[in-house]
């Protein structure tokens, strides 16, 4: 019975996760009890309810949902493959050049391609420099993420550089994406997300062992029948297509990327990839972060990016000044 | 002070006398790029005839009204970002110790849009909290590279820096949203520019940024012996313990004043020294001398790029500085070995 414990903290992290779907549907504007909202969803409620819950509040519980997980497992992924517990897609750049991108595509500077494969685009372009630039002490320590926030700090020049380019209105509408919010999704964002969410987690799914043996250094990973650079493009590549698409969808919330996978390790038996647990962990966090910037302050709203930034922040703090981490350089 | 310069180091200072010379004839340039080109209708030539006093009244205007005073603040600004960082660098040995990257200027500002939002409306008064918030963070700076480990790793110091300078500006874009009338005032302070601030915050930061200069004059000495280490800086006989707080404040004192007078700017505290350093060397009284003419020409240089990439629109100076700055960073955290200060 390898994975009994994984499999309980699975368990236990999807009905949190549930438990967190349902409150978010039921809190707004117009309360919404649980039980109605549960009644809402299986089809037989009143048409008020039936209209707030289904029509208003569902696609944006999809999209928080499918970007927290899908930003979770592309952090998960990007720690196990760079080795080094920081290398968040945002803490190294990556969602900033998505979001630059995909701010091009909306600001209609450049090819006028749909947002989520701008978004792509960028997502590929800042993680080759990235991986091109980690220079003499490779993907370990804390150069290389240094080095990330010189690449987010150009994306987000350049972010400012088109809004200032453009018109008002343009600018406007594309200002959610900067700051990380669940206000700026269009419809076919979120379905190339689920879709790309789905096929990724499939293939990480297959890739699991590969992915575990890559805790070890490289001489282990091989003696251990892995294809250390096969494994290594495709993980890459599909961190930077989980990351791409959730920017497309919420924009830069990046510290759900660091601490949903955190949580989930320290739940997981050791020397096990998290993948699933992160993704669960970061749909929740998502949800969550934006439960609490649609409601601490209504009617204002809080955008999601700000509130993972103010509750991410302190730990990320708390990490690097701690005496000695562990699992770095 | 030059004159104070050891005898040990006539032959150095050969080479020292070139670049500085070539570093104020580069800002006379910048200087007058400043005031010949902008992003309005009047044209380099008018301008020109302008400065010649045979100009129309309209590019008089432009020259004297606009684009002057936002000279001078670029200038002052630069001069204190690039003193700042370099002082800062030499204090905790560490070559990416930026005012703007380690988040004093992210606290300086997070201060300002407090200090709005509670209701403060002079420039003298946002000016002075300009100045508290960026003690703070230098407190903090400091603080953190006592913590054990983090005082020798460059590199980790800077990410720290980065997390807080997160946190600090989403706190203040939650400000920012909390009253739609302070956040167009906010922006005004926290948005990186010198476009269209009135002279009288240039008054307000003068006597800090005088006061500053004096302390650098006296600290100067002590800091490059300090730079041999705290038991040689002792046993010449200073105190380091009187020094790092002397440094820490005029630290403060600059950031808070190029805050309040530009904006969080990053990387500039960063460039500056670099650029000034690799003709300087390791003694930080010449780096700081290569700084005068280095930091306005670079922030002012900057700013010139800013009215011309986009215009008839303009773009945020910070934009500019951050594209000129995070290569060098890059350049800085690539090279196998940190430059040792």
């Amino acid at each position: 019975m390898p994975d009994k414990r994984n499999a309980l903290v699975n368990t236990t992290l999807l009905g949190l996760l549930i438990l967190a779907t349902i409150i978010s549907l039921a809190t707004g504007t117009v309360q919404v009890s649980l039980l109605d909202t549960l009644r809402a969803l299986a089809g037989n409620a009143d048409p008020m309810t039936d209209f707030v819950i289904n029509e208003l509040r569902l696609s944006r519980v999809i999209a928080g949902l499918l970007s927290g997980a899908a930003l979770a497992m592309a952090g998960c992924l990007m720690q196990t493959l760079a080795r080094n517990r920081l290398a968040t897609p945002g803490i190294i750049g990556i969602d900033n050049a998505a979001t630059a991108f995909a701010v091009a595509s909306v600001v209609g500077v450049g090819l006028s391609l749909a947002p989520s494969a701008m978004a792509l685009a960028g997502a590929a372009a800042a993680t080759a420099i990235a991986f091109g630039l980690a220079g003499a002490n490779g993907t370990r320590g804390y150069r290389f993420i240094v080095a990330g926030i010189g690449i987010g700090a150009i994306a987000g020049a350049v972010t400012q550089v088109m809004l200032s380019r453009v018109a008002i209105d343009a600018a406007n509408a594309a200002y959610p994406w900067t700051v990380g919010s669940l206000n700026a999704r269009s419809g076919q964002s979120v379905l190339v997300l689920g879709m790309g969410l789905t096929a990724g987690y499939l293939v990480l799914m297959s890739l699991s062992r590969a992915l575990n043996t890559l805790q070890f250094t490289d001489a282990v990973a091989i003696a251990l029948g892995t294809r250390l650079k096969a494994t290594r493009i495709i993980g890459l590549g599909l961190a930077v297509m989980l990351t791409g698409l959730a920017v497309s969808v919420c924009g830069p919330v990046g510290l759900i990327a660091l601490l949903a996978p955190e949580l989930a390790r320290a739940l997981y038996r050791p020397g096990k990839v998290p993948l699933t647990a992160a993704a669960l962990t970061g749909a929740s966090f998502m949800l969550i972060a934006d439960l609490l910037g649609r409601t601490l302050f209504a009617p204002l709203e809080i955008p999601v990016g700000i509130i993972t930034a103010i509750v991410g922040s302190p730990y990320l703090l708390w990490i690097l000044l701690k005496p000695s981490p562990r699992s770095l350089t | 002070m030059l004159n104070a310069l050891s005898p040990t180091s006539v032959v150095a200072s050969r080479a020292f006398f070139p670049p500085l010379l070539a570093a104020g004839f580069l800002l006379l340039l910048v200087v007058l790029a400043s005031l010949l080109y902008g992003a309005g209708p009047v044209s380099a030539r008018d301008a020109m005839a302008a400065l010649m006093a045979n100009g129309t009244e309209e590019a008089w205007f432009v020259v004297t009204e606009l684009r002057l005073p936002r000279t001078i603040i670029a200038l002052v600004t630069g001069l204190a970002l690039g003193l700042a960082g370099a002082l800062l660098q030499s204090m905790t040995r560490n070559p990416l110790a930026e005012p703007g990257l380690l988040g004093v200027s992210a606290g300086s500002g997070f201060a300002v849009a407090l200090a709005i939002l509670l209701g403060a409306t002079t420039a003298t008064l946002t000016t002075l909290v300009a100045q508290l918030g960026a003690l703070a963070g230098c407190a903090l700076v400091i603080a953190a590279t006592r913590v054990q480990g983090l005082g020798n790793d460059p590199v980790r110091l800077v990410l720290a820096g980065a997390t807080l300078t997160g946190l600090l500006l989403a706190l203040t874009s939650m400000l920012m949203l909390m009253d739609q009338r302070a956040a167009d005032e906010i922006r005004f302070w926290i948005t990186g520019s010198v476009a269209g601030k009135p002279l009288s915050i240039l008054w307000a930061t003068l006597p800090s940024i005088t006061l500053a200069l004096v302390l650098i004059a006296i600290a100067a000495r002590p800091l490059a012996a300090m730079a041999l280490g705290e038991k040689a800086a002792v046993g010449l006989g200073h105190h380091p313990g009187r020094i790092r707080f002397l440094i820490t404040f005029t630290v403060a004192l600059l950031v808070g004043s190029a805050t309040a007078l530009a904006g969080p700017l990053i990387f500039v505290g960063l460039v500056v020294p670099f650029i000034a350093r690799a003709f300087s060397g390791p003694d930080i009284r010449k780096t700081l001398w290569l700084c005068v003419p280095v930091g306005p020409a670079v922030v002012l240089g900057a700013d010139v790029v800013s009215r011309l990439i986009a215009a008839p629109a303009e773009m945020p100076l910070g934009v500019i500085t951050a594209l000129i700055g995070a290569p060098v960073l890059l350049a800085i955290v690539r090279a196998g070995r940190m430059p040792s200060l």
